[in-house]
């Protein structure tokens, strides 16, 4: 009995942890009492001695159930880091090499915060990360505090830049970016045909704030939410109701917002269902636009569409960087591994142009970046405004045609037509 | 009493779903999503009715709260995606090795690492299992990386000509689909049921175990090597689980948090439906199914909230689960 009662109050507190958790865009930031560290001043560096290593650190859910990407990013970025030492380092710094320090956030916003608190003592001269809003938040309040620069390759939350912060830079585009070009898009690809849309996503704070972008951004181009359905990522094992309940009202069009397991149950209800709709279109939505979706998935990945960042895939750069990636790791490089990479050349270009390791130096660096030369589908140079957003990141459409994930919108990065309506059973 | 109790939740759902369902306006318009979700709840409870299963062993045999169930599921998952990938198993004919190879794996964590603490503080025993389940996990993750995977069955969509009657999939039952996969599953959750409740108190090993689980220090003086017992119940225990594995690869998806999903989930069926007793985890399997699917329908994206709910009445009411006994 005494077993029996350790259980339920260890399961008590499991679900009152989830209830606390439900949540995790309140971005509750434990704002510690502000202790001023003074970063001790960057070592003179004189020629005769080899140059110290620059240290940078990455954090990314390395366990847990978002390891698959973490790993990718981590992956990523410490191929950067080993062209960039390659190539001979940081020239104004007397080609110092980079040190890329790697750290595990597990996906839970206190373990990220720590890690951030570790990296910054461990002498770190910029932060990239962390995949999750949630944790961003978290090591963006650290960040600040501690006056280190945070280069955000993946994280999606608009609020994380909203608090005035001068040391956190985005690359990826914001949740407004992410929802305002999905429905744009959306009234590009179907006009008139598309009237009204069920959105189903997830409940964190990625999927609340991209679908909360997306229905204001729709309602001003004519295009109405009727439904809109959530559901927990990380605990949901089958989507079928929610997808019945989404295609209940008869939408033109089903959206959905969320991440790659999630992704993967909603892609095999729909087509369970054979959902009679004129396209299901992903927005920032975590598998519809990965090779592993079309591999795994097979001819039932035909015409997904996706809304969502994207490497340059008609760059021939990028395909070097693809197939590097590859080679060295034994699997298919995506996006997100591909903006991690990208924030290890962001940082190191600043480096560069700031002749410093110091993090203050780094930041002021940081603040007036310009790089034309990326590896990301956007319409113009990486390039930061005071908020500390990247003015031009912009996701495409993509949809996946003949096996293969296809850019389709802009037209200037298209690379073939879409197929509209785009279900792969037909009406 | 037994036969009361469970009455009594299921009139108790009724009243609930009576009085609630036609003050809805959706009702008119949702037929279908409303058998989507009943059917759904049923698939989806007996995925887990097949995980709680030889938890629910374990725990009424040998008292141990086992963190790691889920991770042995985790394992099966691995082991059936593999076969299929490299060699094209069938995830069903690959049963033929996750359940014996479960059975194995369970008796070796029973033998030397559970066994040396069976008589140690719970909260012990609870952080060795919970150990080997990181274990399990993070061995996932270095030899298979997190990404996720999944797999396609080539049959899901074919017709089945079954002589007397044409299945073709995904069936439809009243506007709500039926996928092959998740109906497989269903199945054998209820065979294996059938399976262990027969073994448990039709044969001579079944005898063993529920003497050991009732009276250890009798078993031992009727001769019962009871350490043998527990290691060959924990091995039972994990090629249940092992068969959920190959039985969910087709409609889950392949990462090393893949079975750990279950874990919460399959102890509140096995609190719920009664320690030990498996008509208990089929019964408790199906009734959250259900409380989930149809708590998706009135509160949308609380589906987990009406199982604690459910899970919290039933433990006032009911503290010993529906088909558990009052233990000693």
């Amino acid at each position: 009995m005494k077993r029996m009662n350790i259980l339920l109050s260890l399961l008590l507190s499991l679900v009152l942890v989830a209830a606390a958790c439900g949540d995790d865009d309140a971005g509750t930031t434990t704002t510690a009492a502000a202790s001023t560290t003074t970063q001790p001043a960057a070592e003179e560096t004189t020629t005769t001695v080899p140059p110290a290593p620059v240290l940078i650190g990455a954090i990314h859910p390395l366990t847990g159930g978002l390891a698959g990407a973490g790993n990718r990013m981590d992956n990523g970025a410490r191929m950067a880091v080993d062209e960039i030492n390659a190539a001979g380092g940081i020239t104004s710094l007397g080609g110092a090499p980079l040190e890329l320090i790697s750290a595990d956030s597990t996906g839970a916003p206190d373990v990220g915060q720590s890690e951030a608190e570790r990296l910054i003592s461990a002498g770190v001269s910029a932060i990239i990360g962390t995949y999750q809003s949630a944790v961003t938040t978290n090591v963006a309040a650290i960040a600040e505090r501690e006056g280190v620069p945070l280069v955000i390759d993946v994280a999606v939350d608009d609020s994380i830049l909203d608090q005035g912060y001068t040391y956190t830079f985005r690359l990826q585009p914001n949740a407004t970016s992410m929802g305002t070009n999905g429905a744009k898009f959306l009234s590009e690809l179907g006009g008139d045909e598309i009237k009204t849309v069920a959105y189903l996503h997830d409940d964190t704070g990625f999927g609340v704030s991209v679908s909360e972008a997306f229905t204001t951004a729709a309602a001003a181009l004519g295009i109405e939410v009727i439904t809109d359905i959530t559901y927990a990522p990380f605990s949901v094992t089958d989507l079928t109701t929610e997808m019945a309940q989404a295609a209940a009202g008869s939408p033109d069009v089903i959206v959905i917002t969320g991440y790659y397991n999630d992704g993967l149950l909603a892609a095999r209800a729909a087509i369970d269902l054979e959902v009679d709709v004129k396209a299901i279109v992903g927005i920032a939505q975590g598998a519809f636009h990965t090779p592993q979706f079309v591999e795994d998935f097979g001819a039932d990945a035909e015409l997904f569409f996706n809304s969502n960042y994207h490497f340059n895939s008609s760059d021939p750069t990028v395909a070097g960087i693809l197939e590097r990636f590859e080679a060295r790791f034994g699997e298919a490089m995506d996006t997100e591994a591909m903006l991690a990479y990208q924030a290890i050349y962001v940082v190191a270009d600043a480096l560069e142009r700031a002749g410093s390791s110091d993090p203050a130096d780094v930041r002021a660096a940081l603040a007036t970046t310009n790089i034309a030369d990326h590896f990301l589908a956007y319409p113009g140079p990486i390039t930061f405004d005071d908020t500390g957003e990247n003015i031009n990141a912009e996701p495409v459409l993509m949809q996946v045609i003949d096996g293969k994930v296809q850019q389709v919108l802009p037209i200037g990065l298209r690379e073939t037509d879409p197929v509209f309506p785009g279900t792969s059973w037909g009406s | 009493m037994r036969g009361r109790s469970s009455k009594v939740v299921w009139a108790g759902l009724a009243v609930v779903m009576a009085g609630v369902v036609p003050q809805t306006a959706w009702w008119d318009l949702n037929h279908t999503v409303f058998a989507q979700a009943v059917v759904s709840g049923l698939l989806i409870g007996g995925v887990y009715s097949l995980v709680a299963m030889g938890l629910s062993l374990v725990f009424g045999v040998l008292d141990i709260i086992n963190f790691a169930h889920g991770a042995l599921m985790t394992i099966a998952i691995y082991a059936s995606y593999l076969l299929f990938q490299n060699y094209g198993v069938d995830p069903y004919v690959s049963l033929l090795i996750t359940i014996p190879l479960l059975f194995i794996v369970g008796v070796g964590i029973q033998r030397f690492a559970i066994n040396p603490v069976m008589d140690a503080p719970v909260h012990n025993q609870l952080l060795l299992t919970l150990g080997i389940a990181i274990m399990i996990e993070n061995l996932a993750l270095v030899l298979f990386t997190g990404t996720p995977r999944s797999i396609e069955l080539a049959y899901a969509r074919n017709e089945f000509d079954l002589g007397v009657v044409t299945l073709d999939f995904p069936l439809k039952v009243f506007g709500a689909v039926v996928s092959l996969p998740k109906l497989v599953a269903f199945l054998a959750a209820l065979v294996l049921a059938g399976v262990l409740y027969l073994l448990i108190q039709r044969t001579q090993l079944g005898t063993a175990i529920r003497a050991s689980a009732q009276e250890p220090e009798g078993a031992e003086l009727v001769g019962i090597d009871v350490r043998r017992i527990y290691m060959i119940t924990f091995g039972i225990g994990a090629a249940c689980v092992g068969a959920a594995g190959s039985l969910v690869l087709p409609f889950l998806f392949v990462a090393p948090t893949a079975g750990a999903t279950f874990t919460i989930i399959a102890f509140v069926v096995v609190v719920l439906g009664g320690m030990g007793s498996i008509p208990g985890a089929l019964v408790g399997g199906l009734v959250i199914g259900l409380t989930q699917e149809l708590t998706q329908l009135f509160v949308p994206g609380s589906k987990f909230l009406g199982v604690f709910v459910v899970f919290l009445a039933v433990l006032l009411f009911r503290p010993e689960g529906i088909f558990g006994r009052v233990r000693r």
